[in-house]
């Protein structure tokens, strides 16, 4: 590792600490309590998950600009997730500033959109990849529309229509998800979304044939972190689970730190960030990684509520 | 000729993201090519010269691309393909010799150098050449029709396509360094690169191939 690399890194890593710490600032330390249920928790937990959402869809809208900048906006309905992300974006910002134990009709509507259109653009990728010569094979995988990268819109619109379901809970109740308890269903929408995320970044990484070691962090932080939260998320709820919260922190920190490596591979391409029309579409795509630093805040709130509501 | 890619100079990269010192460098190297021989003789350049215009007419309403002057270079500073026909002597000599044997038959059959014959004249040697019934003392047993398909052809014409003005004629995007395409699909267009004027639509394509950098 380059001296340039290790301070990039590091100087990444600080940063998502940082953003970590800022994330956590208005939080109490997190306690078991049995009862009575604090009337903030629900709320607390709906603001992370709203970030969480909204870190997620700027990940989304600067990604999806850019690739489809690259694919030069051939279909117009590739407009359609800049809008949408960008839509997410805000009324997450909205549900951050919101200390209301009510879901907004205007959040959940955006957020439902986002999620449509993720689930719409991954049948458009999955048809185009489909109608290639060669249909779905490797080729068609590697180079083609990416089948993973509108599940990620997808995930900040569920992500952030949980966290309505979260925050709109009657004071002196417990958050629930369609008669489910709150923090396991998050907890798992939290490892299936990660699993996916890993899917899309252990495919791409595999096309890049891992020439850097620090393309196999991606595969390797973020599958225990989707593990240990899905054993939460089907486990007692009443435990502390301090294993489970470092790794989501880690794959936080990951997120940010992928943004850096992948700053990193655009500098070691020809020409350099110098050349920076051509390496920014050509190189690892730098908005990208910062998806795995939503989903692990996330997984993060379905920790807090878990323990917040341990009676669930 | 109406312009296929109107508007379109490849030289306006110059100073763009697309090209890069060594890019500079390099194309720089490539205008200023010596416009007097440096490997043949002063005959030999004449008949070249004469060959050139046969083999790759140019519209005179534009600077000629110096064709003689790259096929100079190449033998001067012993630019080789890699590979050779056997029959065929070294690139050097066999031009040499190919000029000279011509010559000499311009001077056979007609009575006049080469390079003051009559364009169609001038075909009708090099086709006899082309078709192998060429057969004076000077070619010292170097097949003509080899020599007309594998050392006249390829280097006339790979010296035109190594010229800014015909690769501002067929829409080429110059050296791909540091910039390459990243629009790789059938018929997706990087903004970079020239655009192809339909039928109908010449002003638009030109007012985009004056924004190509």
């Amino acid at each position: 590792m380059s001296r340039a690399t290790a301070v990039a890194t590091s100087g990444l890593a600080v940063l998502g600490a940082v953003a970590l710490v800022l994330g956590e600032r208005s939080n109490t330390a997190p306690q078991i309590r049995s009862n009575p249920i604090d009337p903030g928790a629900a709320v607390r937990a709906a603001r992370r998950m709203n970030r969480a959402a909204g870190i997620i869809a700027a990940s989304v809208l600067a990604d999806s600009a850019v690739e489809h900048y690259r694919g030069s906006f051939h279909n117009k309905a590739m407009v359609a997730p800049l809008v949408t992300s960008l839509l997410s974006l805000a009324v997450s910002i909205h549900g951050h500033t919101d200390k209301r134990p009510v879901a907004h009709w205007v959040r959940d509507t955006v957020y439902a959109a986002a999620a449509l259109t993720g689930l719409a653009g991954t049948g458009f990728h999955i048809f185009n990849v489909t109608k290639k010569p060669g249909g779905f094979s490797w080729q068609n995988l590697f180079y083609q529309a990416p089948i993973g990268a509108p599940a990620a819109l997808t995930l900040s619109g569920a992500m952030g229509f949980l966290a309505e379901r979260v925050r709109d809970t009657p004071p002196g109740t417990s958050p629930t998800i369609a008669g489910l308890p709150a923090g396991p269903a998050v907890a798992l929408a939290t490892s299936l979304g990660l699993m996916g995320t890993v899917g899309e970044a252990g495919l791409l990484h595999f096309r890049g044939a891992y020439h850097d070691p620090f393309m196999y962090l991606p595969v390797t932080v973020p599958p225990l972190a989707a593990a240990l939260i899905g054993a939460a998320a089907i486990g007692q709820t009443h435990r502390r689970r301090p294993w489970t919260r470092f790794w989501l922190r880690a794959t936080a920190v990951l997120g940010f730190a992928g943004s850096g490596f992948h700053a990193i591979g655009i500098a070691r391409n020809m020409g350099g960030w110098r050349n920076w029309t051509q390496n920014l579409l050509n190189g690892p795509p730098l908005p990208a990684p910062p998806s795995f630093t939503g989903l692990a805040l996330v997984g993060l709130a379905a920790l807090g509520l878990m323990e917040d509501h341990p009676d669930d | 000729m109406t312009e296929r890619y109107p508007g379109y100079d490849v030289l306006s990269k110059r100073w763009s993201a697309s090209w890069n010192a060594q890019t500079r460098r390099v194309i720089d190297a490539r205008l200023a090519v010596p416009r007097e021989p440096r490997f043949f003789s002063a005959a030999e350049w004449r008949t070249l010269n004469a060959v050139c215009d046969r083999i790759m007419p140019q519209p005179t309403d534009r600077p000629a691309v110096p064709l003689a002057a790259y096929v100079d270079q190449k033998m001067a500073e012993d630019l080789q393909d890699g590979y050779r026909y056997a029959e065929l002597p070294p690139q050097g000599e066999a031009w040499q010799r190919g000029l000279q044997a011509l010559d000499a038959e311009a001077l056979e059959a007609h009575g006049d150098r080469f390079d003051t014959l009559a364009p169609t004249v001038q075909d009708a040697l090099l086709t006899l050449m082309q078709q192998g019934s060429m057969t004076g003392a000077a070619w010292a047993g170097m097949p003509p029709k080899l020599f007309f398909a594998h050392r006249i052809l390829p280097d006339i014409t790979h010296a035109y396509y190594a010229h800014p003005i015909s690769w501002n004629e067929i829409g080429f995007g110059g050296p791909a360094s540091p910039r390459g395409y990243v629009r790789m699909g059938l018929d997706r267009r990087d903004p970079w690169e020239a655009v192809e004027a339909k039928p109908g639509d010449e002003a638009a394509a030109r007012r985009k191939n004056q924004n190509v950098r």
